[in-house]
């Protein structure tokens, strides 16, 4: 019962959070100066007739209000609208550019989580030792370096070797799946190798600190003097037992997935997300903007709920 | 201001157009292959009414059929329309048009094709034709007498009819018609998703937004055929992957090549061509009579001295690598005849810049900067962030007024931001004294000539100059139909504007392209290689 209600206080404030996000996303936009009509109108010969068309195209000839009661009935019936922009549903541009940013954040994000463990668990268990401080200071650079340098130099590095732009060949003819495969996943190195040596260094540090707490625990001692091996100590008792602030981390990488990583993919030309929300602050195409971090809010909501549910499976102590 | 259409649409310069090796069909020439272009630039719709980008009407200009084209020498040739002549003093146009066309799905493509587009036009050019509505001015009405025979016929008989057809895209009547509904909104709905119905040289067979365009050899095409079976459009949105893409022979040339790289890239074997462009940028004073704030910057000596105290040498130098000119006027040199060569930039001359303002009576303060009607000669000028070049063209202008005792603050805004405040409040231009910016022009000068007319506040007018004289003159120039009159027309314009200074012009940037050993014919222009002159680019580029 103590549980049902954990989730359903969970799940209820979750979807407040959501509610509240969509409405100061639909105002913030509005508050920044100009507008899509001003950008659009703009054409020789221009006249006031055709700023109203596009006001009453666009909705923008109603009060705000209004608009967003609009906004709030398109949604409930789940239209994120038409973007100003290109005229296309928001959702099918959301679409286009999602499926392009999910593998590449997702192999980066993965790579980062994976080396980062594996890293900080070294750095823990070989605490005070060359291994620990060499460890901790190439993870510390990386997550110091700014992400489109990093990306620059790799491009400098590996011309001629790898992809260095775009996500694919698109000059192939007709190329078989697995031809396909392999283009993309080539082309998907440098910019996923960007964002998990970027984002590996954050994984070494939060794991090395948890596991050094627990390390320091009597039963991971009573463990040394049963003989276990380390793996089995680290596997079953330390790692395990430093997992709550792991997997918040995880938690919240994976809710920004969905927001892209606009540097690396304006250094590698990836046409992602995170451009298509660049393009669409400059261009004030608010149904693309207020879709873009609607689904970045229900994302990153989704992921902490999730992680808030895992702690109560993680850490019975939470619920008491 | 530059990105867009017709502000882009500009091109035109020079009488010359660099070819970069022999001339497409030469002995030894191999056809076939696909060409591979990098830009930095992008398509942002495939349709027609929606698209701004320029070169979105680049692609158009491959896939659609138009009535008119530039020649190499920039003069208007036979495209769509085999030949044309004016008639009831010069308010009828009469076009013949290609005869036994077909568009790419077979259907045939006639003069009918043509009035139907003038006139869906026409009717919607207050909603979903705007875009093309500075195209069809002056039209009253547009009919095909036959298959082949196009005739226009005009309010008033204006002068440049073909300057204007030499934009406008002939659209397929059978699957354009199908969207006008909503009073012509629907026009600007349809997505016109690739492969496209088209009559152009190339079939434009794929389109991905921000990464490929790629384009297929169109079998059906009337006119001279491509040597090439392909050619794509790839965007980069880092310069650094791009000219590494290039050196990696990944694309097999640039649209444009940042001046850092010119010599890399002439190192590394590649071909660069380095032509005068029409792009411009400028230092934009606010003109508006009405001007509320700072009065002082109306005033013509204070505008002089101004411009006396811009070093375009260095600016050249260290911003543009020494690939530009000295800008002088709002129409471009490269533009050829229609740039009136009596104007030349002002001296770089402090001393007189200081001896302007002296005489004016606005003394320096204990800070060196000068007071001018009871406040300081100090103000924010707005710099677009979208124009690369402006941060460090300002850090050049800054230290110079300063010594003139002006003081200037850069105010970086994006460009929607930096419109909206300098035409606020609701279009009455009350927010801003200086601006830096740029204009890329068209061939035919009427464009750039109306946005310092009355009529474009609210619209293209950013230095918020508005003068009866002066609108007098413009709207006589679009009705003067004799090409010599009308030039003497232009000419006496832009000593005006250059004389009242609502812009001061910076530096002309030229166009320069790169392209691999292995290929030849691909013509740069001043509007670049790819471009809205004419086809010739690629249809003549071919491999070694």
């Amino acid at each position: 019962m103590r549980g049902a209600d954990y989730v359903i206080k969970r799940t209820a404030f979750a979807v407040l959070t959501v509610f509240v996000a969509l409405t100061i996303n639909f105002a913030l936009f509005r508050l920044a100066p100009g507008s899509a009509v001003s950008n659009l109108s703009r054409v020789p010969h221009a006249t006031q007739e055709l700023r109203q068309a596009l006001k009453r195209q666009f909705g923008l000839d109603k009060s705000k209000g209004a608009q967003y009661v609009l906004y709030l009935k398109q949604l409930v019936h789940g239209n994120l609208g038409i973007s100003f922009e290109n005229q296309q549903p928001v959702s099918h541009n959301l679409w286009i550019a999602l499926k392009n940013t999910l593998p590449m954040v997702l192999v980066g994000t993965l790579f980062a989580i994976v080396l980062g463990t594996l890293t900080g668990v070294i750095a823990a268990w070989r605490r005070g030792t060359l291994a620990e401080s060499a460890t901790v200071t190439t993870a510390l650079s990386f997550y110091s370096m700014p992400t489109h340098w990093l990306g620059l130099m790799l491009v400098i590095l590996f011309t001629g070797i790898l992809p260095t732009g775009g996500m694919s060949n698109d000059f192939l003819i007709n190329p078989s799946f697995w031809t396909h495969i392999r283009d993309v996943a080539s082309h998907m190195v440098l910019p996923s190798l960007t964002l998990g040596l970027v984002l590996y260094g954050e994984y070494t540090l939060i794991v090395r600190s948890a596991m050094l707490e627990t390390l320091g625990e009597d039963y991971i001692l009573t463990a040394r003097a049963k003989g276990l091996t380390p793996w089995t100590i680290i596997r079953k008792h330390a790692l395990r037992n430093a997992m709550l602030p792991i997997v918040t981390l995880v938690a919240l990488s994976l809710g920004y997935i969905v927001a892209g990583a606009i540097l690396i993919e304006t250094v590698f030309s990836w046409p992602g997300i995170g451009r298509a929300v660049y393009d669409a602050v400059l261009q004030r195409d608010y149904p693309m903007l207020q879709g873009a971090f609607l689904l970045l809010t229900v994302s990153v909501v989704f992921f902490n709920l999730l992680a808030d549910l895992l702690y109560f499976k993680l850490d019975p102590r939470i619920t008491s | 201001m530059q990105k867009r259409r017709l502000a882009t649409l500009a091109l035109g310069a020079a009488i010359s157009v660099a070819v970069f090796a022999a001339a497409a069909g030469g002995s030894g020439a191999k056809s076939g292959g696909t060409f591979r272009i990098g830009t930095s630039s992008g398509i942002d719709s495939l349709n027609p009414y929606v698209a701004f980008n320029q070169d979105a009407y680049a692609t158009f200009q491959y896939i659609y059929p138009i009535l008119v084209q530039y020649d190499d020498n920039l003069h208007f040739a036979p495209f769509f329309a085999r030949s044309w002549k004016a008639s009831n003093g010069g308010k009828t146009w009469t076009f013949k048009t290609q005869p036994n066309a077909k568009w790419s799905d077979g259907q045939p493509l006639t003069a009918a094709d043509a009035a139907w587009t003038i006139n869906t036009d026409i009717k919607y050019q207050g909603s979903g034709a705007a875009n093309e509505a500075g195209l069809i001015a002056h039209i009253t009405r547009a009919e095909a007498s036959n298959p082949t025979t196009l005739v226009v016929h005009y309010k008033h008989a204006p002068g440049n009819v073909l300057g204007q057809f030499q934009q406008f895209f002939i659209l397929p009547k059978h699957i354009w018609s199908k969207h006008t509904g909503h009073k012509g909104a629907d026009l600007k709905t349809f997505p016109n998703n690739a492969p496209i119905v088209g009559s152009g040289p190339f079939k434009l067979v794929k389109f991905q937004k921000n990464e490929i365009a790629l384009f297929q050899r169109n079998g059906s095409y009337w006119g001279k055929k491509p040597q090439i079976d392909a050619f794509g459009l790839r965007q980069f949105s880092n310069d650094d992957a791009m000219i590494s893409a290039l050196k990696a022979h990944e694309i097999d040339a640039l649209e444009t090549v940042p001046a850092t790289a010119i010599k890399s890239l002439r190192r590394a074997g590649f071909t660069i061509s380095d032509v005068r462009g029409l792009d411009q940028t400028d230092f934009i004073i606010n003109s508006n009579p009405k001007k509320k704030k700072h009065r002082e910057l109306l005033s013509l000596k204070v505008k002089e001295a101004f411009a006396h105290a811009i070093d375009r040498k260095q600016i050249i130098d260290v911003v543009f690598l020494g690939t530009a000119t000295p800008a002088d006027s709002i129409i471009p040199a490269p533009t050829g005849p229609w740039h009136n060569p009596n104007l030349k930039p002002e001296t770089f001359d402090l001393r007189l810049a200081n001896t302007i303002l002296d005489k004016l009576g606005y003394k320096k303060g204990s800070d060196g900067i000068r007071v001018a009607k009871g406040h300081k000669m100090s103000y924010d000028v707005i710099a677009p962030t979208s124009v690369g070049s402006i941060t460090r063209t300002f850090q050049i202008l800054q230290p110079d007024f300063k010594k003139i005792g002006v003081q200037l603050r850069e105010k970086a805004l994006d460009a929607t931001a930096a419109f909206d405040l300098m035409s606020g409040p609701n279009g009455k231009y009350q927010g801003f004294d200086l601006a830096m910016w740029d204009w890329t022009a068209l061939i035919d000068p009427d464009f750039m000539l109306s946005v310092t007319t009355c009529a474009q506040y609210g619209g293209w007018s950013d230095s918020a100059f508005c003068d009866k004289t002066y609108d007098r003159m413009y709207s006589q120039q679009q009705l003067t139909p004799d090409q010599n009159k009308r030039r003497q027309i232009v000419w006496k314009m832009q000593k005006y504007l250059y004389d009242h200074r609502p812009y001061i012009w910076l530096a002309n940037d030229d166009a320069v392209t790169a392209v691999s050993p292995k290929w030849t014919g691909f013509m740069n222009t001043p509007q670049g290689p790819f471009n809205e002159l004419n086809i010739s680019s690629l249809t003549s580029v071919h491999q070694k």
